[in-house]
């Protein structure tokens, strides 16, 4: 059947550049390895040629592939599966790119090409050792083109193209039947998940899968050194690159974070989630191995570690590919990918095994020519601590993925565990002691010199920033009102002096720079990165522990003997409900539901809250603001639902956070209570259920002798009062028209009571007040709110340490460079 | 042996002292009638939305109470009590995961998780299931989920 309006030449292009990307990366990954191989030099060179050109044939296909995808995204053509299923045409251009990243097939394509830009770099820095990195990163564009394959091998569909057609994909849809279909039934894509339309889901996913991509550099230079039996000149290479993975994929995640605190509904920027662990994880691992890396380049010591950790990363990147994307992870994350399902399962299984097994290989083979030492190191060397602390890295790494992949261990062993009732207690109680103990680490070490320290330099040096140190974490815990007892007290105590370890950390290597680096700040990066690390364990222990709750809610239904099992009373009750119009007290506010605002095109309506602040004892100096939290109204078939986006007010000390949990349902405005009439005049009160009601005023005008009537021929006007029960008074002004014979009703309405008042003519000719109390007229909304102190030391800190994670790889990028010049 | 060693070693014992630790918080997947036996044992259930009975929400009377009943696969059902508001999306979840104890007759829930298919756009059955619908009702754009406000 001829289908009209189709565009089915650009997906043919699209399929076609995605297999030129396969053919091109397989091409490249052989002539790398013939390079690499071959003995005479000429051949090297010639395959090497031809390598280069079949690389930028494969860099030339993953942008035109990403091109392909994004016009097909851009022009809304919905008969392509990915264009339908992730955006639509109300959806905003800047959230374009973000369709990108919903979808599985265009991670592959970002991550595809970050290496392909990589791969570049590489080509032109790498000089003897581009052949062998280069093997295994076109090997790893190998994986991610086949991801987008979309081939059927007999009965198995090998990796998804992003070029399919909706009818291709559902033949059996009714829809397809109709020539016509795009016009009648396709109109429209299923749009963006609203919680990616966001600013931070259009730059976190680049800047995390540049991460994830850069960790196969070194990665690559490993495997390479163990090749090429040269166990010492690939860290020299390495280094740089691992310090540009970790700046980057650190920032990354904490992105993440940022878009988890300003946008998800679970109230902060960490939850312990297995999507965010399994982005971490990598980055621990990695920091572990750029520590031994440096033990390496000054002691010789730590090679097999180095080896060890750099390998591990990669595969830890691959490892929490498999738990987000293939659904292992399903009932315990809040945003894993699920769907693809066994093809992509045994895909991925089928990338780590390979990228597993090459290393092992070559270890085994190569490992006698390793360089040991065999002289043990002093207890007061730099190596020895830093050692220890790489191993605390990769001891907390196992920790938290070993509990992240509960599910998949479940999966394999058929059991059925599940982490307990406080998730955040179980990761929290350890990594506070992981964070203590390399804060301190972190502080001490670096006054600590390579193989052995005189004890009177090391003394002499850190004194004065332990007293410092000491000083000013005494007072953060004295006037921080830091008093965190949900996990008792000895958790309390931990945090406390784990704050001191941030603390320590922070001014220990702020003095380093003092006291040793002043002449030469350009290698000063580590210690800047400490530095961060440091605010960072400052910012998280300080924002947490003093996380406030505003919207506490007391006057709820408790139920008798409801306990958890440390016998303290439940969580308070987190949700407020707010009457449109009425002042509520929430914690030393008073907030009012203003009002709110839609705006059509997406969907989104805007709740303005007002904020006061009511101590009294600052009088004159009452702060007050307003907070718009949103919402995405979403039609479902059981009513329209709501997806929250909280609204902030941000102080430089504090952030306040609102969110809508639920609003009056505009669905169920089913008015079934109706108009209690009475003849009324002047002086008439009458009750309802919350007060009553006085006729103030009534006034009778008709247009022959009133001039200010031009537009009805006659008007009963009235001003109506009401008085509440709890005091406050409300006037009304209800009307009665008549024009051209017809009369119409200008009814008034007292929101916070309910009320709905009219004014009629009745049978006999006397006035009436029409009194209706309905619960349609009533506008409310649930919130809750939180308050976090110092987040933006947390925010300040990552910043401080990806600028240290530059400086290193700048200053290590120099060191190499005058090493081969 | 060398100082290395013994620092390896202490690494590893730390990871079975953490791992052994964080064996005592871990609980179970279970089906209802097994949350009944264990009463007041904190587990995880697996269940669905019982649609046929009540869900009672009223955020003006108490924003902190939501009742509904729960259906395992089993067949089994028991009423659930939430202190907290009612979830986004909750009367459209195929599927929840719900954290709490069974209390007498009640299943007091901590926490839910919720697999709605709007969430799953991805999940090729769900694409299915909004395609039918979609010839079911030709005249508007229904494939389109968002409606206007009110």
């Amino acid at each position: 059947m001829p289908y009209e309006g189709e565009h089915l030449l650009i997906g043919q292009v699209g399929h076609f550049f995605a297999l030129l990307a396969l053919v091109a990366s397989i091409a490249a990954s052989f002539a790398y390895y013939k390079s690499t191989v071959v003995i005479s030099e000429v051949d090297s060179l010639r395959w090497r040629k031809f390598a280069r050109t079949a690389f930028i044939l494969d860099v030339v296909s993953v942008l035109a592939l990403f091109l392909i995808l994004y016009l097909i995204i851009y022009n809304h053509y919905f008969e392509y599966k990915y264009a339908h299923q992730h955006s639509k045409r109300s959806l905003d251009v800047q959230y374009l790119l973000s369709c990108f990243w919903e979808g599985q097939e265009g991670s592959f394509m970002l991550w595809s090409f970050w290496n392909a830009v990589i791969g570049l770099v590489v080509i032109r820095t790498a000089k003897k050792w581009e052949a062998p990195v280069m093997t295994f990163l076109s090997l790893a564009q190998i994986f991610l083109a086949s991801f987008l394959m979309g081939i059927y091998f007999f009965d198995v569909r090998i990796g998804t193209s992003p070029f399919v057609l909706m009818r291709n994909e559902f033949p059996d849809a009714p829809v397809f039947q109709d020539p016509q279909y795009l016009f009648k039934y396709l109109t429209d894509g299923n749009g963006l998940n609203v919680l990616l339309q966001n600013y931070w889901m259009v730059i976190h996913p680049p800047v995390l899968f540049l991460g994830f991509s850069s960790t196969l550099v070194p990665f690559s230079f490993a495997i390479a050194g163990l090749w090429k039996k040269d166990h010492k000149g690939w860290i020299q290479q390495a280094l740089p690159w691992s310090l540009f993975s970790a700046g980057i994929l650190g920032l990354g995640i904490m992105m993440g974070a940022a878009w988890a605190y300003e946008s998800l509904t679970f109230g902060g920027y960490w939850a312990w989630d297995p999507v965010e662990n399994a982005s971490m994880v990598p980055w621990l691992v990695l920091v572990a191995g750029i520590h031994t890396m440096l033990i390496f380049k000054h002691t010789g010591h730590s090679v097999k570690a180095s080896y060890f950790f750099l390998v591990l990363s990669f595969l830890l990147v691959l490892y929490s590919t498999f738990l987000t994307r293939t659904g292992v992870l399903g009932d315990t994350s809040v945003h894993s990918f699920t769907g693809e399902g066994k093809s992509l399962y045994w895909h991925l299984i089928l990338m780590m095994i390979t990228f597993a097994v090459i290393p092992l290989v070559l270890y085994i083979r190569n490992r006698k020519g390793i360089p040991v030492i065999v002289k043990e190191e002093s207890m007061q060397s730099r190596e020895f601590w830093m050692f220890v602390g790489s191993l605390l890295f990769f001891v907390s790494a196992v920790y938290i993925i070993v509990l992240t992949s509960l599910p998949f261990i479940n999966a394999i062993f058929g059991t059925n565990w599940a982490i307990g009732q406080d998730v955040e207690y179980v990761y929290n109680r350890v990594m506070i002691l992981v964070a203590f103990v390399l804060g301190m680490l972190t502080a001490i070490t670096q006054y600590l010199k390579y193989k052995d320290t005189p004890r009177k330099y090391f003394l002499g040096k850190i004194l004065k920033p332990t007293i410092i140190a000491l000083v000013l974490s005494l007072l953060i815990s004295y006037f921080g009102n830091i008093s965190y007892d949900k996990n008792g007290l000895g958790f309390l105590v931990a945090i406390h002096i784990t704050l001191w370890a941030g603390v320590y950390t922070v001014i220990a290597n702020g003095g380093y720079i003092w006291q040793v680096l002043r002449k030469n700040l350009k290698a000063a990066g580590a210690s800047v990165s400490h530095i961060g690390f440091g605010l960072m364990l400052i910012g998280i222990l300080i924002s947490s522990a003093n996380k406030e709750l505003i919207s506490v809610n007391r006057t709820g239904i408790a139920i008798p003997g409801l306990k958890d099992v440390k016998g303290k009373d439940e969580n308070p009750l987190e949700n407020i409900t707010l009457i449109h119009g009425v002042p509520t007290p929430m914690g030393k506010y008073t907030v009012t539901y203003v009002g709110d605002s839609s705006v059509a095109k997406n969907n989104k309506v805007f709740f303005k809250l007002n904020f006061e602040e009511t101590d009294t004892a600052v009088l004159g100096k009452r702060e007050s603001f307003q907070v718009t939290p949103n919402a995405f109204l979403m039609k479902e078939e059981s009513g329209t639902q709501l997806s929250s986006n909280p609204g902030s007010k941000h102080y430089l000390t504090r952030d306040i956070f609102v969110y809508i949990t639920s609003w009056l349902n505009p669905d169920k405005i089913t008015d079934t209570s109706t108009f209690r009439r009475t003849a009324v005049k002047v002086g008439d009160t009458i009750f309802y259920s919350n007060g009553f009601i006085v006729v103030q005023r009534m006034l009778a005008a008709n247009k022959n002798d009133n001039k200010d009537l031009p537009v009805v021929d006659s008007a009963w006007l009235s001003d109506v009062k009401v008085f509440a029960k709890d005091g406050r008074e409300f006037t009304v002004q209800p009307a009665f028209l008549i024009k051209d014979n017809q009369p119409s009703i200008k009814a008034d309405t007292v929101m916070s009571q309910s009320l709905i008042i009219k004014l009629e003519r009745g049978a006999s000719g006397n006035m009436e007040l029409g009194v209706k109390e309905s619960a349609s007229v009533m506008r409310y909304i649930t919130l809750k709110a939180y308050k976090f102190p110092y987040i933006n030391v947390l925010w300040l800190g990552t910043i401080v340490m990806f600028i240290g994670f530059m400086m290193s790889m700048v200053y290590r990028l120099r060191k190499t460079l005058f090493a081969v010049s | 042996m060398k100082k290395f060693h013994i620092v390896i070693l202490g690494a590893i014992a730390i990871i079975i002292a953490g791992l052994l630790t964080m064996m005592k918080d871990l609980t179970t997947y279970d089906s209802i009638a097994s949350a009944k036996q264990k009463d007041g044992k904190f587990v995880h259930l697996i269940a669905k939305l019982d649609k046929t009975k009540p869900i009672e929400y009223d955020p003006i009377k108490d924003p902190n109470y939501l009742s509904f009943y729960a259906l395992d696969s089993l067949g089994n059902g028991t009423k659930v009590v939430y202190l907290n508001s009612k979830p986004t999306e909750f009367e459209h979840s195929e599927r929840i995961v719900l954290k709490g104890k069974m209390q007498g007759d009640v299943f007091a829930c901590k926490e839910i998780l919720l697999k709605c298919p709007s969430k799953y756009k991805d999940d090729p059955a769900q694409q299915k299931k909004d395609l039918e619908q979609t010839s079911a009702e030709p005249t508007a754009q229904p494939v389109s989920k968002v409606e206007k406000s009110y």
